[in-house]
């Protein structure tokens, strides 16, 4: 869908044009999950999460000025409500112990290597990764997700996240050293 | 400029994300300082361990699924305010139906009336007290989410 389409594609939807918005989500579904997996790690979550954002910005479309790019206002919405859940589940853990424990045994982003000859040392790999990136801070997790794990170009990036291509720089720098910093600690060696 | 101007353009640098203006300062400032070199070429290490690694997409029938699902919440959204509108409007007018019959009609027993009052007032008694303690007192009930 180009920037034309997109705008009409809005201006249906505020006129409650829920086909529509299909269009939308289609569009936006998958970076919105990458998005909300680099906030709450955890991909049952990111896919619950984006949903409810996408029928939230649904509901106060009109508010949205359509001469902007969906994405940046939308990625306000998605972001506030990947806060909450982080908030909720943070006084959650603080409440229950055996919770607490069970999230810690399974606390890693799914990573997968594509055309794989998978050997126990890639997928011990694979583990190591997944590991160290859930143990990033989310704005880290999410730059990693979209740029290093998905292949997006930094101008997408920029235009998704309504930055400069200079602040998706930096962001990337800190992040891959965090990262890179998590893997040394796992005592991974490359 | 010193390395921290540089530190972030070290990554433009790596996939080849920058104009060549930029790569061939950024190339310059290389060719004078260890310190970035050796710090590009554990980001270069980097780099080629994740290569080929993706973060595991959800399965095919959860993105056919995606739109539907949003689509079916925003619909039954419509449908519960418009049923409960229907409630409450009904509601209202079957209670005060009941009340002009009973307290207004003729020949209704004293008896019936103070029942149908007591019922009344208690409904609407214990109606307001779970209302207030959903909206206002489970909001700062910490303990609201634990599991039992």
């Amino acid at each position: 869908m180009n920037p034309i389409d997109e705008g009409s594609a809005i201006e249906r939807c505020k006129n409650g044009d829920r086909e529509a918005f299909g269009l939308i989500v289609q569009k936006y579904m998958k970076p919105a999950y990458y998005v909300a997996l680099g906030y709450v790690g955890r991909p049952d979550d990111a896919l619950d999460i984006s949903q409810d954002a996408f029928i939230n910005a649904f509901r106060h479309i009109k508010r949205f000025d359509s001469s902007k790019s969906f994405f940046p206002w939308f990625y306000s919405i998605l972001k506030n409500l990947c806060m909450n859940h982080i908030n909720r589940s943070r006084r959650r853990k603080e409440d229950s112990i055996d919770e607490m424990v069970e999230e810690e045994g399974q606390s890693r982003i799914p990573v997968e290597t594509v055309n794989p000859e998978q050997g126990a040392v890639q997928r011990d790999l694979e583990i190591k990764i997944g590991t160290a990136l859930q143990r990033l801070r989310p704005k880290e997790r999410e730059i990693i997700i979209l740029q290093h794990f998905q292949d997006y170009s930094y101008q997408e990036i920029a235009d998704l996240l309504g930055v400069p291509i200079g602040t998706v720089m930096s962001r990337l720098y800190s992040a891959r050293r965090a990262l890179r910093r998590e893997l040394e600690r796992m005592g991974v060696r490359y | 400029m010193s390395c921290d101007t540089f530190k972030p353009l070290l990554m433009g640098y790596l996939d080849e994300e920058l104009t060549a203006l930029e790569a061939a300062r950024v190339g310059q400032h290389l060719q004078e300082c260890h310190e970035c070199t050796t710090d590009l070429e554990d980001f270069r290490k980097l780099k080629e361990v994740t290569r080929n690694m993706r973060v595991v997409m959800p399965d095919d029938k959860y993105w056919d699924e995606y739109w539907s699902n949003i689509y079916n919440r925003l619909e039954r959204k419509v449908g519960w305010i418009l049923l409960s509108l229907g409630s409450i409007i009904l509601s209202a007018y079957g209670l005060y139906w009941v009340i002009a019959e009973v307290f207004l009609g003729k020949n209704v027993p004293l008896v019936i009336q103070i029942g149908v009052g007591a019922l009344v007032v208690g409904f609407c008694a214990l109606l307001v007290s779970v209302l207030r303690e959903r909206f206002f007192l489970s909001k700062s009930d910490k303990y609201e989410r634990i599991k039992r």
